[in-house]
């Protein structure tokens, strides 16, 4: 080894050369790390912190208020990167004292889809997802399997039809909640079964479990149209989805938490859909089922269902 | 230390082969290649690659897993004659079982691992970091049970290997709790998959009490008939011999378990057609379709004709220890089980929907990919845990500084049993 | 030209009448009907900004009421599909006032209390409508109830709702294709069953 003038100098320096070269180098990967955390890399076009605080989201029960407006904002980040849409995201908290009840005038409905339609707009559902299923059924039975759902006519009702809408009963017992591993599926205190969409792993053991087929899994990425999205979103409700996770209706959360109708009660133009709080005594819902015949699907079950169907008469 | 020689010198027993072994791995390397390749398009576009729809929203891929419990569970076949019983014979295969049933499980936990939307949040089920849905939820229990019998099986397969490698028998008193352990776990395992079925109410194809009898029974059927073929593949072309009372016992464990998976599925078929209500559409649906659906019909009927066929070979002594017609019964039961428990069990649990609708599911070639690179992953780990367990058990594989505690034992065992070897003929296939 | 004039002067001064806000309330205001609670438990959306031709007296003023029940060939309804000759014009619209309605026992409604009437044949559905199992409230499900009248939804000359298309059926999952499997088997039974005539017809016996 040369005894030349520089590695003499190299080694006088010592420890405090050593130390300059480590802070020099510790302050260039600070640097770049948070360089690289606020640019825009390969991470599906988000910054990498995004995409890290992303990953490491806590579940909804679990997450500090800090952490929640947080997370918020970077959901409204996401939609402007994926969609380039401005959409605000908030997390509306259910109200005191409500729970909700849900029942149809099966007299009334005449099979329009209209309420359909309007839950497609109104919650952001990809193209291929319809919360709401309208059943077509011979008037004289209930059975099922002998329903359709698919039903294209040049007039509704048809004859000797009747229709029966289905979606998620907000079971107060719900088969789902009890499958579900990462308890991503819960009760809320307004008693509506939501789903946090980002704890989510995707296994569908909870559609499994529906008696009611209410559930519906993003099998890809949504191709929600962008110039239809619905900009108020509600972090349990209608936000854009995310592939991989399993999505139902939930009762309009960002409407109904705010005493607005849910989307498909205002569609509806026959006024067969009456929706309120059960808790009240003086409610229409509660009068519905106080004074009307009414009956729930699959009753047998168990389940509870808050969605109630009843006739005129 | 020893034990990282034990690692090193297993390791290096990869790599001495025949030219068939080599044909072999990079044969099943290729498929795993395949099915890599179309995991990743999975993962890069969802689940949307796979003919499952909301209606069918578990497919193949749940299908395998089923299966692949009860091959992984019917290991305990082997443990309970060899440790519960002392049959020494049995004794000198029960680590190739135990080795099936790592695979198996394996291979089981791969499958669901594919079938998951968000596998980059499989953290969330780590209790206290993420949310454990312990123990209302039956996939938590099945998250439990898999892994733990992960463990258990490599533990003791481990332990017994490690002892056997530096000459000396293992502690039974060490080893004999956990393999007592081993055994109810094997039966929770597919006690605990079956339950995850039959705990849906909202699935009357599924929700009956006989759910787990019929897993148990089918799986005793299909693990002894992979055990069977196992064991003479091994007996042929990995230098070691096995008994043929083990290959005996093994067929039939296998005949008694085929009487009574055909019995359950007959008392099935009793409870489902001799009174028809909504709740047999499915059973309908299977057997004989459903408003004109019924792609899943030939494959029944063939599972069945094949588990008849396979039980009438095996309930005639003279077929049965006949190796062509063992053999042809154990590929028999294997497939006919597969069908049964797996496409034939989970698919008409969806068909018809809990609201009435016919939406048929057959897979398409992404599934069938996939799938097939993880079977190739298990037959290809077994391979290689076997070509690293197998010399040590045929005392080919020692420590350097090895003793002989362990011939000794084998010794003493041997003459103990001695009226019996001077029949000589248990080495040789009939 | 002096009648020309009065009825310029009439018809202003109904016109400043009807161009008032119409009232979001159950036409309390101006209640004639004194057998309901003064506060109603609702409140309905007004009628008055949706209908066609008010106010009436435009044109009634001017008019001989003609008390006598007929088939009218008038420009704005030629046609009453409401109750099968049962019931004629004049028994819901008051004849002198023709900006008002009249109930059964004639007395003097606002057309935003036109449920009023309605009730008086289709109580049920008037008792219905009245807690909320008929009807439709708009706006929101707690606070201020506000909910449509019956003309609202039924045209009071022509009430059935008429059939109309559906919008279009659901999808399958994205990269999937419709499957049809058609259902067979009935569950009306008479249809399956045939003709049960017992021996011998109703007319022999």
């Amino acid at each position: 080894m040369k005894n030349d003038k520089s590695s003499v100098e190299k080694t006088t320096d010592g420890v405090d050369y050593y130390r300059r070269k480590f802070l020099q180098r510790l302050g260039l990967t600070t640097v770049v790390a948070v360089g690289a955390g606020k640019a825009r890399l390969a991470w599906g076009g988000r910054t990498l912190e995004d995409a890290f605080a992303d990953f490491f989201q806590q579940h909804y029960r679990r997450m500090t208020p800090e952490e929640m407006q947080e997370t918020l904002r970077r959901i409204e980040r996401k939609a402007r990167q994926q969609y380039g849409v401005e959409i605000t995201c908030e997390d509306t908290p259910p109200l005191e004292g409500v729970v909700f009840g849900y029942a149809i005038n099966i007299t009334k409905c005449r099979g329009y889809r209209d309420c359909v339609e309007a839950c497609v707009q109104e919650n952001n559902l990809a193209p291929d997802i319809r919360y709401i299923q309208v059943l077509e059924l011979d008037k004289g039975s209930l059975d099922l399997e002998s329903a359709d759902r698919y039903y294209d006519r040049d007039s509704v009702p048809a004859e000797g039809k009747y229709y029966l809408p289905v979606q998620c009963m907000q079971c107060d017992n719900p088969p789902c909640v009890k499958a579900c591993p990462v308890e991503a599926t819960w009760k809320e205190p307004d008693g509506i079964i939501v789903v946090d969409y980002d704890w989510c792993i995707g296994c569908r053991y909870c559609m499994t479990a529906c008696p009611y087929s209410a559930r519906f899994f993003n099998w890809q990425r949504p191709q929600i149209p962008v110039d239809r999205i619905n900009p108020d979103t509600n972090y349990l409700g209608n936000r854009p989805r995310p592939v991989g996770v399993v999505e139902k209706c939930h009762f309009c959360t960002q409407r109904t938490r705010r005493g607005r109708q849910p989307a498909c009660q205002e569609a509806c133009p026959t006024g067969a859909r009456v929706f309120g709080n059960l808790l009240d005594p003086d409610s229409e819902i509660r009068y519905v089922l106080e004074h009307k015949t009414v009956f729930r699907l699959k009753e047998d079950l168990g389940t509870e269902p808050k969605f109630w169907y009843y006739r005129d008469a | 230390m020893v034990f990282l020689r034990y690692l090193w010198d297993s390791f290096k027993q990869l790599f001495h082969g025949s030219a068939l072994y080599w044909v072999w791995v990079i044969f099943l390397l290729l498929i795993i290649v395949m099915g890599g390749w179309k995991y990743l398009e999975q993962l890069d576009q969802g689940l949307i690659v796979t003919n499952m729809s909301n209606q069918v929203s578990w497919g193949l891929y749940i299908s395998n897993f089923t299966f692949l419990v009860g091959v992984a569970a019917a290991a305990v076949m082997l443990v309970i004659p060899a440790y519960l019983f002392d049959r020494k014979d049995i004794r000198d295969v029960v680590l190739l079982g135990d080795t099936m049933a790592i695979a198996a499980v394996t291979m089981a936990i791969l499958f669901v691992l594919v079938d998951i939307g968000r596998p980059d949040r499989l953290w969330h089920m780590i209790p206290f970091i993420g949310n454990f849905h312990f123990p209302q939820s039956m996939l938590a229990w099945d998250v439990i049970v898999l892994t733990g019998y992960l463990l258990l099986n490599f533990g003791i397969s481990f332990y017994i290997l490690f002892n056997h490698y530096q000459g000396r028998p293992a502690k039974r008193k060490l080893y004999f709790p956990f393999v007592l352990l081993a055994i109810a776990w094997a039966i929770s395992i597919h006690t605990v998959t079956a339950f995850l079925f039959s705990s849906n109410t909202g699935r009357p194809f599924w929700h009956n009490a006989l759910m787990a009898p019929r897993f148990i029974a089918s799986a005793f059927c299909s693990g002894p008939a992979l055990a069977i073929i196992i064991l003479q593949v091994v007996r042929k072309f990995a230098n070691y011999p096995i008994r043929q009372s083990a290959i005996d016992t093994l067929s039939l464990t296998m005949t008694v378990s085929l009487q009574i998976t055909l019995f359950f599925i007959g008392a099935e078929l009793f409870t489902d057609f001799y009174f028809e209500g909504a709740h047999s559409a499915s059973a309908r649906y299977l057997f004989f379709g459903l408003h004109g659906a019924a792609v899943l019909t030939p494959w029944i009927w063939t599972a069945l004709v094949m588990l008849l066929v396979a039980v009438t070979i095996c309930m005639i002594h003279n077929l049965r220890r006949n190796t062509v017609y063992l053999n042809i019964a154990c590929v028999l039961t294997f497939t006919g089980v597969w069908i049964e428990k797996g496409m034939g069990m989970i698919i008409p649990g969806y068909v018809p929907t809990p609201l009435g609708e016919v939406f048929e599911y057959l897979p398409n070639f992404t599934e069938v990919t996939i799938s097939l690179g993880i079977w190739a992953i298990g037959i290809l780990m077994f391979t290689l845990l076997a070509k690293m367990a197998i010399p040590v058990e045929a005392g080919r594989l020692r420590h350097p500084d090895a003793g002989d505690e362990l011939r000794e034992t084998y010794l003493e065992e041997d003459a103990a049993e001695s009226p019996e070897n001077s029949e000589g003929e248990e080495y040789e296939a009939r | 030209m002096l009648r020309w004039l009065s009825i310029v002067f009439v018809l202003a001064v109904v016109q400043s009448g009807g161009a008032a806000e119409p009232a979001l309330d159950g036409g309390a205001a101006d209640l004639p009907y004194e057998s309901l609670p003064e506060e109603l438990p609702f409140k309905i959306a007004p009628r008055e900004g949706r209908l066609w031709h008010y106010p009436c007296l435009k044109c009634h003023a001017d008019m001989k009421p003609n008390p006598q029940e007929r088939k009218l060939v008038a420009r704005h309804l030629d046609e009453l599909d409401h109750g099968r000759d049962r019931i004629w014009c004049l028994d819901c619209h008051d004849a002198e006032n023709r900006n008002v309605l009249r109930t059964v026992s004639g007395e003097q409604i606002d057309f935003d209390q036109a449920w009023i009437i309605c009730g008086a044949c289709h109580a049920k559905q008037q008792r219905d409508w009245y807690y909320g199992a008929h009807g439709k409230r708009v706006g929101n499900w707690q606070g201020e109830r506000i909910i449509y009248n019956c003309t609202h939804c039924h045209d009071p000359h022509e009430p059935a709702i008429e059939a109309r298309a559906p919008l279009p059926p659901p999808p399958v999952r994205a990269g999937l294709e419709r499957q049809h499997h058609t259902v067979t088997g009935t569950h009306r039974i008479w249809e399956r069953v045939g003709d049960m005539t017992p021996e011998g017809s109703r007319e022999e016996r």
